[in-house]
């Protein structure tokens, strides 16, 4: 059977340089045996949030298992749903465009942009201070991490906390643990769930993000 | 060093423990504190060495390597493998041929993404009631849901035991519909040899990492009989831009997981059909039921309580399970509810939001959807009078500590006066009018 590309954004390889590094995180986190997203002692999204917090001075920080399903948060937190009219960057990537349209939302000129992009992977790593900080005003940062090579990843930062709640329910498990799941009990209609996608992150992806993100500075020294 | 082996060594239980005092009323826990910790997925050389060898190599094909293995190994023609579990159950959906305001009959019980996946399709989930004995969807309760509009009958193989398949395809077979199944907890389990995510048109099964087969965290695989339905789900994927793709970490791990996979059926299996010949033994409890020629996957052990004793008159059966669930744990058994609250009452189908301004269920031709919880009689008794082994059963759980679980069943059967007394002190709602209690 032929290889089955099943998205448009092919993934690249690991750099070679970057093995070690990679293979060791890898190992760590599986020899801690947490490797499920829901788990309570999961410490590797946490860490990854925390550091991009940080980085980007964002207050939340949404991880997402893909590059949509962070556009998919960045919309749905701003009630852009189906129905809804959008305006995207001049630039957005014909996937965005069709993913955008098959969420419902009608895409015209003309609006405040509805979010902004950065692409990261290894070239521009070393760069993404300077580029957060020129987004710093930005009020839904989605930045896609799969140009890193370890599988569908992005994120959504914002400094908004309506956004930042709906767009963590959007997400099954996103805003709940395993005793509350079943309910999803809310007090404000507003942030209450509609359909839901399992966009979780799984930890050994988002351990290799993050250790890739603490060692940006360090990409030629070896 | 952080690591999550387990340097406890468990005492061989004795029966004389049954007969001791309960551990809720200040008496020994048949399995002490340090001795409950269950490790799964278990982690070896073998997945380190396997990242090695696969972060080498390009994603595409590791990932292609995983998908071939392991579809060959459930037996179907096609495969995608993707980042979940609920985006493996939406691409099974859109190879089925299903279409925005297509109905999908689906069991009222089940993990929530069953049912949100067919909202994702764009279709309206119709829910059905569940056999009181398998806990799966009811066959008698289909065809009076059946409408013009109906695509989807989509059985879930909850906990690991199979659907009725035979019956549910004869009802596709009459009405021309397309059969779907939810293989989530699923792994291995098989109906006449023939394993499940096989069975049907199209599956969709998690891969996440609390199944039996687990891969590195987070995925989901979709299996396809027919060629036009495998192509339709990648054109979908290719119309909508939607980004399901598997990361190669995860099904790198799933290659070397999946070599060991017949091991951990087998210990758990054996461990399982032991537990069930011990509960039938007793009064206060039955394991699951088991129809002839189906193999159980038990990714989660329902047990049955006998809410009908003598002893137990006049006591509400959700109360008399709280204090069986209570005396357990202090026990050290972590007995569950797992899901408690049949999904048509979930918050996401009472409000029908959907992808906003209430699509797909505004294409809905009917008033008013069938979400009533008076519609699922079924369901809300098992919920009543049933508890759940998650983890601890999923486990190849040593024999030592099978055993400690077995003995702590055996003393609450030998102390059921003692559980009706403290069951009539209790004050709790029903389950499904309230967070489900975990072990």
């Amino acid at each position: 059977m032929s290889l089955a590309k099943i998205s448009e954004q092919a993934p690249q390889k690991v750099s070679q340089k970057d093995y070690f590094s990679i293979s060791f995180v890898l190992a760590r986190v599986l020899n801690t045996g947490i490797i499920m997203s829901i788990e309570k002692n999961e410490k590797e999204l946490k860490g990854l949030e925390s550091t991009l917090s940080k980085l980007s001075g964002k207050k939340y920080v949404t991880l997402y298992n893909s590059f949509t399903a962070a556009i998919h948060g960045a919309l749905w937190g701003q009630d852009i749903v189906h129905g809804s009219q959008a305006t995207l960057a001049h630039s957005a990537a014909p996937q965005e465009r069709k993913f955008a349209q098959w969420l419902g939302i009608e895409l015209i000129e003309g609006l405040d942009q509805a979010y902004t992009v950065i692409d990261i992977d290894w070239q521009n790593l070393k760069d993404i201070d300077t580029l957060l900080k020129q987004h710093s005003q930005d009020k839904a940062i989605v930045v896609n991490f799969t140009g890193l090579s370890f599988g569908p990843v992005a994120t959504l930062l914002t400094n908004e906390e309506p956004l930042y709640k709906k767009s963590e329910r959007l997400k099954i498990f996103g805003a709940f643990d395993l005793r509350t799941m079943w309910t999803q009990t809310e007090q404000e209609f507003e942030i209450q769930p509609g359909v839901q996608f399992n966009y979780r992150l799984s930890p050994l992806v988002g351990a290799c993000v993050k250790l890739s993100l603490l060692r940006r500075d360090k990409q030629d020294e070896d | 060093m952080k690591t999550d082996f387990n340097h406890y060594l468990l005492d061989i239980p004795e029966e004389t423990w049954a007969y001791e005092e309960l551990a809720i009323d200040g008496g020994r826990a048949v399995l002490p504190r340090e001795g409950r910790k269950t490790t799964f997925p278990n982690i070896t050389k073998e997945d380190v060495l396997q990242m090695l060898i696969s972060i080498q190599k390009q994603p595409e094909e590791v990932i292609q390597e995983f998908t071939d293995q392991y579809r060959q190994y459930v037996g179907a023609n096609y495969a995608i493998s993707t980042a979940s579990g609920t985006s493996s159950l939406h691409l099974a959906l859109i190879g089925a041929g299903i279409e925005p305001g297509d109905e999908v009959i689906l069991p009222a019980f089940t993990f929530i993404a069953t049912a949100q996946a067919v909202v994702a399709a764009k279709g309206i989930p119709i829910f059905a009631d569940v056999d009181p004995q398998t806990y799966c969807l009811d066959v008698t309760q289909i065809e009076k849901l059946i409408t013009p509009r109906t695509k989807v009958i989509m059985p879930v193989h909850v906990h690991g035991l199979p659907a009725n398949i035979e019956a549910i395809q004869q009802i596709c077979n009459q009405y021309q519909l397309k059969l779907v199944e939810d293989a989530s907890h699923a792994h291995s389990a098989s109906i006449n040899g023939q394993l499940c995510g096989s069975l049907g048109d199209t599956a969709g099964q998690s891969l996440m990492a609390d199944k039996n087969f687990p891969v590195g965290g987070e995925g989901g695989i979709a299996f396809f009989k027919k060629e036009e339905d495998y192509q339709r789900a990648l054109n979908f994927l290719q119309d909508s831009g939607i980004d399901y793709d598997i990361s190669w970490i995860a099904a790198a791990f799933g290659i070397s997981q999946l070599e060991r996979l017949p091991y951990y059926d087998a210990i758990r299996q054996r461990n399982a059909q032991h537990l069930i010949r011990t509960l039938n033994q007793t009064t206060l409890f039955q394991g699951p039921y088991i129809p002839e020629g189906y193999k159980h996957s038990f990714n989660m052990f329902r047990l049955q309580i006998n809410v009908n004793l003598p002893a137990f008159a006049g006591i509400p059966p959700y109360q008399v399970k709280e204090a069986i669930q209570t005396i357990l744990m202090e026990e050290g058994v972590f007995a569950r509810e797992w899901q408690n609250v049949p999904i048509p009452r979930h918050l996401p189908f009472i409000n029908q939001k959907g992808f906003g301004n209430q699509y797909p269920f505004s294409l809905y031709q009917e008033d008013e959807l069938p979400y009533g919880l008076e519609h699922f009689p079924n369901t809300l008794e098992m919920l009543n009078t049933t508890l759940a082994i998650c983890r601890e059963l999923r486990s190849p759980v040593e024999y030592e500590k099978l055993l400690s679980y077995e003995l702590a069943f055996k003393k609450l059967d030998q102390n059921i006066e003692k559980i009706a007394t403290f069951a009539r002190t209790l004050n709790v709602q029903p389950p499904y009018e309230r967070d489900a209690r975990l072990g």
